[in-house]
């Protein structure tokens, strides 16, 4: 014990009176503390935790392998260590005080940094802070155990140079140390999940910007432990004290050995890709942290006020505050600012009523179509767009929720998604005849994934239970007899009631699409939150629209579609032609689809639908008598169908309404305000105000003059980022 | 791994190789002493680096309070004949105790126990005299007082002075001061004087001979002749793995006396003619100018006395007359045909 503590004490010593450690320890990291946070501006906000993560892993690097490996082999090389040998001590004490030793050298920069990153940049002093001291000292000692052991296995103070720069340079470029994982090509991205370096800089990004504790990251705490004790303790049996003593080539093979619990979890994170997606999540959380001020924009808050001129302060995703008329001090803010002058900002538009998982159009007769890229592809194009919320009311379970946990964990970047699932209807009813073509084993599949069909009082209860369980946000219910001589089974309304009754105890929104005016009728007698389409047949009376407007039941004409299916014969040229629409569809689907169209094998399948295309004027009318009859208005545009495309279509679905005489305030609140509360998350979304979620949209002019203008995207600003648009559609 | 493999050979006193495959308990031994016994012993030690004999049976005793001195050529087997006592390298065979301690098996109560002073001791240039000092007193089981060390190896008033800063007869003497940390009864000195300008060496000089007069066991390495006939009551020469000869050197000398030398300087050359083959004389050899004659008797006196004659029947006048008795140096150079400074 009494070695142990002379020892450390001379260690601190030396290493205080050394001019290479007091720069290499304390002086570097702080340069490039100064130059990332510069670099990076982090003033700005949540990049200086990043910046605190990169400048301690970067300074754990050098003093483990460079101040315990380097000094290591100095001591060996310069015959201090032969002096030792003639004493009684082994090489125990000798390793342990370098652990320890290293350790208290570093600690200082540790608190240094924390201190400036509060006191200059304001970053927060994080909720974990054991987690953090515990993670930073564990890697500490496992790179001080990886120094050691590459000291061991050297020769000469050129070799472990040479070996020591060959991990130092990789774990400092390829492990998010110095660049974000994110940005590197694949192949590094592969070897990075073999640096224990990676570990660390997610470890501590985690707990800066997640409040992870130690034991969110037990593989990779485990993985360093283990490191740290098979380093000491082979180190310990490979000590030389000598130059003279040589060691084999092949004792390099121990490097192998101590980094064994790195290569496991390489393997295991290259192949899981758990990894990469945390560090994926984490760059998310990064370019979400920053601190904006949009200013000189006209705000439409969304639930109808109008702000001439006024600034939004975005901080950490949230909306911080809304300045009106007067600009704050942009300076003290210490934002990133966006000039809005002339242009209009929104909150990010809310589509109610899409299908994710058809892509509007036809693709390529044989070409592979896979649902969940295509599902993924959609709320990349709505987010294109400025629809920063979409509800899914129909497609695949699994693959909803699944897109659902990917988006909202922000490892892929497109508009937040609120899942119906399946949808409830009748054997032989709406939304079976997708399948009928279906060999059976798969169309079995695809109907428990999109339909369900209740045929008791029980299933049907049983059924809505199952799906909150799985998590859905809310129910959807199809009330649809066709038209000749189309004609489906309907739902029974006895199971309708159930249904509604169900959803109203595990409290989920229940919205029903309708065929006519016995399905509105029917839906509002059993109770619900919101009607799909109304109807396009018939005029809807007074009576059900008075019900509608008193019970606060949604209205979603959904014009754009059946718009849509009247221009089908016509080749969709006009609808397919427009500039957002061919912004984001594939242009191979927009020609596959044109040329269908026009072609004769059309024919056949226009027959189907075309029931469906006939009341456009219908609707329009029901939609204006809605309106006046004060009833909540939702946008939706049941995009997905055959050419109304993901993304472009809520807009057109706007346009469709002010044409048939909506204010435009009123068409943009219910693709806004309305559109949150029938989705109940209008505490978050929906909204410009103070702690709202910072979804927005600015556009170019004043969509309450023309609707058109919503087209004219000028920024889209999700969760506090500004999205890089076209690079929504390079995600894998 | 480089772990130092138990020797296959190691045996223990009352053990011999022969009898050796059965494999013995070795026997703890708790040094003592108080018990006579020499706290040096070294029999048949055997030692090999692959192919290379490094040690070759070597056979010696030191007896408590002697300076022992070991003389060789460098690759001679000192030093690895040093380290198996030290307890730093494992030996072959023969059976080595060191203060009752087997070094091959009880290396670190060894340790606490010896002193060392290393050929080239080094630290990092910033450590300071008394850190050196406080740290490898931390070391051993029982230390004496630093301070009183530093004191009598007059290096109190240097001793906040960093390393890298002393003089190279202040360097050796904290080597020694580190040597004499634990008060060991027995002490290793590998060429403690190596380097050093006249004065530092003379210094050491004295320090040696204080310890001789504390009565401790000295085992001192040298290169120096003189060192080794100035310091040591005993000196063995090594060459070859081998002790080629062993003794006081005054006894050592007188292996040789016989051959004391005798050289006749003449003021002009000699004749060419045979030289006279005079009593007791051998290797008589005339020099190139033939003016120096050199002679190597077992009884100078009368070889020197039919030399003279000799000259001066010739008509020549004697510029010069030497008589040499041998150094440790010239018998080693005899015995070994080589030279110690290599």
């Amino acid at each position: 014990m009494k070695a142990y503590l002379a020892l450390v004490k001379v260690d601190l010593k030396l290493a205080f009176r050394d001019k290479a450690v007091i720069f290499f320890n304390y002086l570097f990291p702080l340069v490039f503390f100064f130059v990332f946070a510069g670099l990076m501006k982090a003033e700005r906000g949540g990049t200086i935790s990043f910046v605190v993560s990169m400048v301690l892993v970067m300074g754990i690097l050098g003093n483990g392998l460079f101040g315990a490996g380097i000094r290591a082999v100095q001591e060996r090389e310069m015959n201090i260590l032969r002096r030792f040998k003639v004493t009684p001590i082994s090489p125990a004490p000798l390793l342990v005080a370098s652990m320890i030793s290293g350790w208290v050298i570093y600690m200082p920069v540790v608190i240094l940094m924390l201190g400036l990153a509060y006191f200059v940049y304001g970053m927060p002093i994080p909720a974990r802070l054991f987690s953090l001291f515990g993670l930073i000292s564990l890697g500490l000692l496992a790179f001080r155990a990886i120094g050691l052991i590459l000291a061991s296995v050297v020769n000469t103070m050129q070799g472990s140079q040479v070996l020591i720069q060959l991990f130092y340079m990789p774990m400092l470029f390829l492990s998010g140390a110095t660049f974000p994982i994110t940005i590197l090509p694949p192949w590094a991205q592969i070897i990075s999940q073999f640096l224990p370096a990676s570990y660390l800089v997610t470890g501590f990004q985690g707990i800066f910007f997640r409040n992870e504790s130690l034991s969110t990251n037990w593989s990779a705490v485990l993985a360093l432990l283990t490191t740290m004790i098979l380093g000491t303790f082979i180190s310990a049996q490979l000590f030389r004290w000598e130059k003279e003593e040589k060691i084999q080539p092949a004792a390099k093979l121990w490097v192998l050995v101590v980094l064994c619990p790195f290569i496991l979890l390489g393997g295991y994170q290259a192949h899981s890709r758990e990894h990469l997606r945390k560090a994926q999540i984490l760059a998310r959380d990064l370019e979400r942290s920053g601190t904006l001020l949009i200013r000189g924009a006209r705000i439409f808050v969304g639930s109808g006020k109008v702000i001439e001129s006024g600034a939004v302060l975005i901080k950490g995703g949230k909306i911080e505050e809304v300045f009106e008329g007067t600009d704050p001090d942009t300076k003290a803010l210490k934002a990133t600012v966006i000039e809005a002058s002339g242009k209009t900002l929104l909150p990010g538009l809310i589509d109610v009523h899409v299908h994710l998982g058809v892509p509007g159009g036809f693709n390529e007769p044989g070409e592979n179509h896979s649902p969940q890229e295509a599902m993924s592809r959609a709320l990349a194009a709505y987010l294109y767009c400025g629809v920063t919320t979409v509800k899914s009311v129909g497609d695949p379970l699994d693959e909803s929720l699944k897109l659902r946990t990917s988006i909202n964990s922000g490892e892929r970047l497109g508009a937040s998604l609120f899942v119906c699932g399946p949808m409830f209807t009748a054997e032989g009813g709406h939304g079976t005849e997708f399948f009928e073509g279906m060999p059976e084993v798969m169309k079995i599949m695809a109907l428990q994934q999109t339909v369900r069909l209740p045929k008791s009082v029980n299933e049907a209860r049983q059924q809505v239970r199952e799906l909150k369980a799985a998590g859905v946000d809310g129910i959807k219910a199809i009330l649809e007899s066709g038209q000749a001589p189309v004609l489906f089974n309907r739902l029974d309304v006895s199971l309708l009631q159930e249904i509604a009754d169900e959803c109203r105890i595990q409290s989920i929104p229940f919205v029903a699409h309708t065929g006519n005016l016995q399905d509105i009728a029917d839906a509002l007698k059993v109770g619900l939150n919101g009607v799909e389409h109304g109807s396009f047949r018939e005029r809807i009376p007074d009576e059900l629209l008075s019900i509608m407007a008193k019970n606060g039941v949604a209205y979603d004409p959904t014009l754009g579609v059946v718009e849509a299916f009247s221009k089908l014969s016509s080749g969709g040229e006009e609808l397919l032609s427009r500039s957002l629409v061919e912004q984001v569809a594939p242009a191979k689907l927009i020609q596959t689809t044109k040329t269908f169209l026009l072609s004769e094998k059309s024919i056949k399948f226009l027959e189907r639908l075309k029931p469906f295309g006939m009341g456009l004027e219908q609707g329009k009318e029901n939609l204006v008598r809605a309106y006046r009859a004060g009833v909540m208005l939702v946008a939706g545009s049941d995009a997905g169908n055959l050419l109304v495309m993901h993304g472009p279509a809520i807009h057109h679905e706007l346009q469709l309404w002010v044409w048939a005489g909506i204010p435009p305030g009123i068409a943009l609140q219910a693709a806004t305000y309305n559109a949150a509360r029938l989705l109940r998350a209008d505490n978050r979304i929906g909204l410009i105000g103070k702690g709202h979620d910072a979804d927005l949209l600015l556009v170019d002019g004043n969509p309450l003059q023309d609707i058109s203008i919503t087209e004219r995207i000028s920024e889209v600003i999700y969760k506090g980022e500004r999205i890089n648009r076209p690079k929504l559609f390079e995600q894998e | 791994m480089s772990v130092r493999p138990p020797s296959r050979f190691v045996t223990q006193f009352g053990e011999t190789k022969g009898i050796g495959r059965r494999k013995v308990q070795p026997e703890i031994q708790t040094p003592n002493p108080e018990v006579s016994q020499a706290p040096i012993q070294v029999k048949s030690l055997t030692k090999s680096y692959g192919n290379f004999q490094a040690v070759k049976g070597i056979e010696f005793e030191i007896q408590a309070g002697e300076v022992f001195g070991l003389l060789g050529p460098n690759g001679a087997g000192k030093t690895t004949t040093v380290e198996i006592l030290e307890g730093l390298r494992p030996r072959d065979g023969g059976l080595v105790s060191v203060l009752g301690f087997d070094p091959g098996t009880q290396s670190k109560q060894l340790k606490d126990r010896i002193g060392v002073c290393l050929q080239s001791t080094n630290f990092s240039a910033k450590l300071k005299v008394v850190e050196a000092v406080e740290m490898f007193g931390s070391f051993y089981s029982r230390t004496v007082n630093g301070e009183g060390l530093l004191k009598r190896l007059q290096l109190w008033e240097k001793r906040d002075q960093f390393y890298g800063q002393l003089s190279g007869g202040q360097k050796q003497r904290l080597a020694l001061a580190l040597a004499l940390l634990n008060d060991p009864q027995v002490l290793f000195l590998d060429e403690p004087s190596a380097g050093l300008d006249p004065r530092a060496r003379y210094e050491i000089h004295e320090l040696i001979q204080n310890l001789r007069r504390e009565q401790r066991t000295i085992l001192l390495t040298t290169h120096y002749i003189e060192e080794a006939e100035k310091l040591c009551d005993r000196v063995a020469i090594i060459d070859e793995g081998k002790i080629i000869t062993m003794g006081s050197p005054r006894e050592i000398q007188s292996h040789t006396l016989g051959h004391s030398i005798i050289e006749i300087h003449c003021d002009q050359p000699l004749p060419h003619k045979e030289i006279p083959a005079w009593n007791e004389a051998a290797k008589t050899t005339v020099s190139a100018d033939r003016k120096v004659v050199t002679v190597h008797s077992s009884h100078a006196a009368r070889t020197l006395v039919e030399m003279v004659k000799w000259v001066d029947q010739q008509n020549i006048g004697l510029a010069d007359v030497h008589l040499k008795k041998p150094s440790l140096e010239d018998v080693f150079i005899e015995l070994t045909g080589k030279s110690l400074r290599e």
